[in-house]
């Protein structure tokens, strides 16, 4: 019983991280049908930022900021640099730029920096626990899961309450009818690149602090835990995207305690085919409705 | 007021528009009828900035507006309500009608609100149920609502009374005369050709994507060959 | 299978051999030049790589899904190579706990081969299957994300199967004994890949594939089942995949788990971008363009390289030009393309088929008018009752027509009437809730498109879908394909005398998107003749036509129609094209058949004027 409660807090944890990629992502591809292959490079690039800053005698409580600010940054950048461009083109054309874009960043880093990995200090309470009734729970985890709640909480209130969120969901639903309505689509386009980085810019604290450090190719893994977690609850539904990653942190968590020892590794491999399954049957997703073809 | 001419697109596969001409002054209700495939849906969303257009000139109170953006054109003070009404399902009545007004100011905004809640009573019941739940009579009043928040001074409205029973109907035709008694200037298009050319001041007939009548709405209802306009013969 | 023996079999080969030569000439001549040992290495690998790259092309070309899997079917083959070819002396030092006993078994690399291709192609089945039941299709995501997880999956297994693969530290490396000293299966295998790779694509498989990726909702509606063909060319494409992956192993002499993954994955993606997806001189070209590239790069990355005397690693170029530049660039050539060119500098351009027109072609004298046909089989179209609710609307009521071998029967109605409905109804893409059609005394009701297609149902659409990429020949040629397999009861036309009835002779080799509005109605309609239908079902042919045009349609249809023997079904809002075509027509208010009779008849009905100009409250 302790072990399962155990395992749920440590899957909330990583879900958590998983949830903010995903809505990043999601939110991206409800505005412009964009599968977002390069998500992952918002943790790569401040990642060595963060490496760069630590060097420089910064600590955390200042590199926190830094992080989400050239997140927010990285985001818009790219959108400027390479997405404008293939803008209305066919879905494609959009994915092969997004990995594309992807590949330039890791190699550049690969390129101008190093190939190897980058060490980066932990803040000193990363490793400590707390016992509560019996279990033993990681302090990194509980700080997870509650900025994540506060991140997300906020986030709701930007979409529901401002005319900012108004806009964006409009402009998710039917971007042509939002531009009658006088919607900018320049400002709409940018400004769900810009909250995709900032929800990328919280993920990328917490990763970048457990993993302890930063590779060229750091982005692959948060950038598929993203992707998966989105297609998991439906591309195109926020909600699903935040569901889908806390499905994928817990799936993970409780079959690596369920599957038997030998196979405990394939652990992710399982998770994909799980997820290549559930496409098979369900083609949108968790919270999919069944479309009609238009004909 | 809005001035087209010479207008042609060619949009897809579906109806072009061949050399159209339009006018329409201040204050008139305007009705744009003619059977189905014969472009008055391209003519507004030509208008509108939707669908690119070839050729023509579109003026609106002297300044050309051909081929700008929609969003630049609905800033212009021009509102469409589309086909299809295409309200934002997953978003409130509020909500509608609060992007409706996204190019006001917060208050201005507050006060179109209340202005819309005494229009169409049946929104103020509604405020904050999803517009994917309402009824298409009320989907109608919304998307008309909606268009009304931007304050334009021309609302084009395309086959408002599509899919909706006889009732209904009726009060779609009542709204578009209690606009007309506020002032406001309307372009509508509309299937049901007899009621438009009541209710408006003059009107278009568009058939293969060109004008073969204009008139006074009497006029054309006066007219024994409509049928044949309608038909082509 | 093959349409038409010099262009789609004698020039391909005579093509794939030019192609040949000219690569590997190419390379000769580079590794001459630069005489040493990393140029050879090169060329082999460049090699190699087109062998897959071809693979993949034969898939995402002619398919138009995007697919990251291949090198993950790669990575299944090239296993399976290793772990058959290598010495059981090798084995015991890397993998000596070996599942299934393979520490002791040994086989020659040539068995090694065939054995990774079955393996390989098991996997490639299963998941040819999901694709197919996630609906994939050209452009959508659920096929990508599918073929992302091969990709992962056999990655992840490599990784953490240490007993079978090595894992990731050590991988597997051998030396097989035959080592792969000398180019000669290369070369093989590099020709015979270029010969299947245009066979496939100029075969009827290949053909039905291409069109289904031009228009999915088109191809289906001339009889073509897209999941079929999408199969048969994931096998074939995996095939070769699969040898050169082993031959990419053998010539390594190892395996690593990354060697098969992201990086390149994207190497061969890009070299299939630039060159032009739709295409196989495309792929080549995109081989050798890229490989290039990348070696100019990585030279000029090196130290003390030297252009024009400007040392390109002093400051400040020495920013620019590094080691691993090569990597960037493919990232670079790949987002770039994408914003310039998406469609690859070929396109879809072949070089064979380039001969074949230059050379091959000859004149070609326009056929003779055909005769209308006679001895018509006498089949009736019979629908009744037929209902569809969406949600809570009720789209169709109890609605119904039938319809004659040799009549023309028109549908009108004002909009939302559900005209459009009843035809997406009998064409298999709306189910109806309730309601049964058939010809003669075969039911059709819940059959899928292709399938009524196939039974003598074809349509038209609206919007116009014709085959784009494809010439006006290919298009009606694609029809004439099914037509001769499934339609083999009837007369089927031949297919210039199709389009020379359409008159679409002098545009018959250009492409179906060049045409302009009238055109491409006519082509549309031929393409729908050629499949020999029964009946055909016209879904507002005139719409966007003026007055005249729409008058001349009518003489088009009707000639068209008898010229195959088959029944019309028109819905058009043209009143005028109704009247002058049909037969009789029936009129749709509202979701119900209100009125039915001749064109002077339905005119004449008051309910059916009201219909459409709206009735007055008062009524």
């Amino acid at each position: 019983m302790s072990e399962l409660l155990q395992n749920l807090i440590d899957g909330l944890g990583r879900g958590s991280i998983y949830a903010l990629l995903a809505l990043g992502v999601a939110v991206v591809f409800g505005i412009m049908h964009l599968l977002n292959f390069a998500h992952g490079e918002l943790i790569t690039i401040p990642g060595y930022v963060t490496f760069w800053a630590f060097n420089n005698g910064w600590n955390w409580w200042s590199v926190i900021p830094l992080i989400v600010v050239v997140s927010i940054l990285s985001s818009l950048l790219i959108e400027r640099i390479a997405f404008s461009r293939v803008r209305g083109s066919k879905d494609f054309t959009m994915l092969l730029t997004s990995f594309g874009v992807h590949f330039i960043v890791s190699a550049g880093f690969l390129l101008y920096v190093s190939a190897s990995v980058k060490p980066i200090p932990r803040p000193d309470w990363f490793a400590k626990t707390v016992a509560v009734g019996g279990l033993r729970i990681e302090i990194f985890d509980l700080v997870v899961i509650a900025v994540t709640i506060v991140v997300l909480a906020g986030t709701t209130w930007l979409l529901q309450r401002t005319m900012f969120g108004l806009a964006l969901r409009a402009a998710a639903d039917d971007f042509d009818t939002a531009r009658l309505m006088g919607v900018n689509s320049n400002s709409v386009i940018r400004g769900a690149f810009a909250l995709s980085g900032f929800l990328a810019g919280i993920a990328a604290v917490f990763w970048i602090m457990r993993e302890g450090q930063v590779t060229p190719t750091a982005g692959i893994n948060p950038m598929l835990q993203g992707v998966l977690a989105a297609l998991i609850g439906g591309l195109g539904s926020l909600r699903g995207a935040v569901l889908g990653g806390f499905v994928l942190g817990l799936a993970e968590v409780l079959l690596r305690s369920w599957l038997p020892l030998g196979i405990q590794n394939l652990t992710t491999g399982f998770v994909f085919v799980m997820i290549a399954l559930l496409f098979i049957f369900r083609p949108g997703g968790l919270l999919s409705v069944p479309q009609v073809e238009r004909v | 007021m809005l001035e087209v001419s010479g207008l042609t697109t060619k949009y897809g596969a579906i109806s072009a528009l061949r050399d159209a001409d339009l006018t329409i002054r201040e204050g008139e209700v305007v009705g744009l009828i003619g059977p189905n495939g014969a472009g008055k849906t391209t003519l507004l969303g030509s208008i509108a900035g939707l669908i690119p257009v070839d050729s023509g000139k579109i003026t609106f109170s002297g300044a050309d507006i051909t081929s700008l953006a929609p969003e630049k054109i609905l800033r212009a003070g021009l509102a469409l309500v589309p086909e299809h009404r295409r309200i934002f399902s997953d978003m409130t009545v509020e909500e509608n009608l609060k992007i409706g007004g996204v190019t006001r100011n917060a208050s201005e905004r507050a006060t179109l609100l209340e202005e819309m809640a005494d229009l169409f009573p049946v929104l103020r019941d509604k405020w904050e149920t999803a517009a994917g739940y309402m009824s298409g009579g009320e989907a109608q009043q919304l998307a008309i609502a909606r268009a009304l928040m931007s304050k334009p001074k021309l609302i084009m409205m395309d086959e408002p009374s599509l899919g909706l029973a006889p009732i209904l109907v009726d009060l779609v035709f009542d709204l578009i005369d209690t606009l007309r008694t506020q002032g406001r200037t309307i372009l509508v298009v509309e299937q049901n050709a007899t009621r438009m050319l009541r209710a408006a001041d003059r009107a278009y007939v568009l058939r293969s994507g060109e004008v073969v009548a204009s008139g006074t709405g009497s006029e054309l209802l006066e007219r024994s060959d409509l049928f044949d306009t309608f038909v082509g013969r | 299978m093959f349409p038409n023996t010099k262009r789609d079999i004698v020039f391909p080969i005579i093509g794939s051999a030019v192609l040949f030569v000219i690569l590997l000439g190419g390379g000769l001549i580079y590794q001459t030049i630069i005489g040493n040992g990393s140029a050879e290495r090169l060329i082999t690998t460049m090699l190699i790589n087109a062998i897959i790259v071809i693979g993949i092309q034969i898939y995402i070309g002619n398919t138009g899904i995007l697919s990251f899997g291949h090198i993950g079917f790669g990575a299944i083959a090239g296993y399976a190579f290793a772990v058959y070819a290598i010495s059981p002396d090798e084995k015991l030092k890397r993998i000596p706990n070996a599942p299934f006993g393979l520490t002791e078994t040994q086989v020659s690399p040539i068995f090694a081969i065939m054995i990774a291709v079955g393996v390989a192609l098991i996997f490639a089945f299963i998941v040819g299957i999901g694709l197919a039941r996630s609906g994939a299709q050209s452009g959508a995501v659920a096929a990508t994300v599918i073929t992302l997880a091969v990709l992962f999956v056999t990655h992840e297994v490599a990784k953490s199967w240490p007993e079978l693969t090595g894992g990731n530290r050590g991988g597997v490396s051998f030396a097989i004994g035959a080592s792969l000293g000398s180019r000669w299966p290369i070369l093989l295998v590099l020709f015979a890949a270029l010969v299947v790779a245009r066979l496939y694509g100029q075969s009827r498989s290949g053909r039905l594939a291409i069109a289904a990726r031009e228009d999915n909702l088109a191809a289906r509606a001339m009889g073509v089942n897209p999941l079929v063909q999408q199969m048969v060319a994931l096998l074939i494409s995996v095939t070769v995949v699969a040898v050169g992956s082993s031959l990419r192993v053998w010539q390594i002499g190892s395996i690593l788990p990354d060697r098969f993954f992201f990086d390149y994955t994207m190497l061969t993606l890009v070299m299939l971008i630039v060159g032009g997806r739709n295409s196989v001189t495309g792929a080549v070209l995109g081989v050798a363009v890229m490989t290039s590239a990348r070696e100019l790069a990585r030279r000029l990355g090196q130290n003390g390289f030297e252009v024009f005397g400007i040392g390109l690693d002093e400051p400040p170029l020495d920013w620019i030009f590094r080691e691993n530049l090569n990597s960037v660039v493919l990232g670079v050539a790949m987002v770039g393309f994408m914003i310039w060119r998406p469609t690859g500098i070929l396109e879809d351009w072949e070089f064979d088929q380039w001969l074949y027109r230059k050379f091959g072609r000859g004149d070609e004298a326009e056929p003779e008018r055909m005769d209308e046909l006679e001895d018509i089989p006498d089949v009736r179209f019979t629908a009744s009752d037929i209902s569809v609710s969406f949600g809570g609307f009720q789209a169709l009521s109890d609605a119904g027509i039938t319809a004659a071998s040799g009549e023309v029967v028109g549908i009108i109605g004002p909009n939302g009437a559900g005209k459009t409905t009843f035809v997406n109804v009998i064409t298999g893409m709306v189910e109806a809730t309730d309601g049964h059609f058939s010809i003669g005394d075969r039911p059709l009701e819940g059959k899928a498109s292709f399938e009524l297609a196939r039974s003598g149902l074809v349509r038209t659409f609206q919007n116009l879908r014709l085959f784009g990429a494809l010439t006006v020949r290919e298009n009606v040629e694609t029809a004439s394909l099914v037509a001769r397999e499934h339609r083999s009861d009837r007369t089927v036309r031949d297919v210039d005398s199709l389009i020379s009835e359409a008159g679409l002779w002098e545009h018959r080799h250009r492409r179906a998107r060049e045409l302009d509005y009238g055109n491409s109605r006519r082509l549309e309609l031929a393409r729908a003749a050629a499949m020999a239908p029964s009946f055909m079902l016209l879904d507002e042919p005139t719409s966007g036509m003026s007055d005249t045009e729409s008058v001349t349609m009518i003489e088009q249809v009707r000639h068209m129609a008898a010229t195959v023997g088959a029944g019309v079904i028109v819905i058009d809002h043209d009143l005028g094209f109704i009247t002058g075509i049909s037969d009789r027509i029936y009129v749709f208010d509202q979701g119900r058949v209100i009125a039915e009779g001749t064109p002077g008849e339905v005119q004449a009905n008051k309910a059916v004027q009201a219909a459409y100009l709206g009735s007055l409250a008062e009524d």
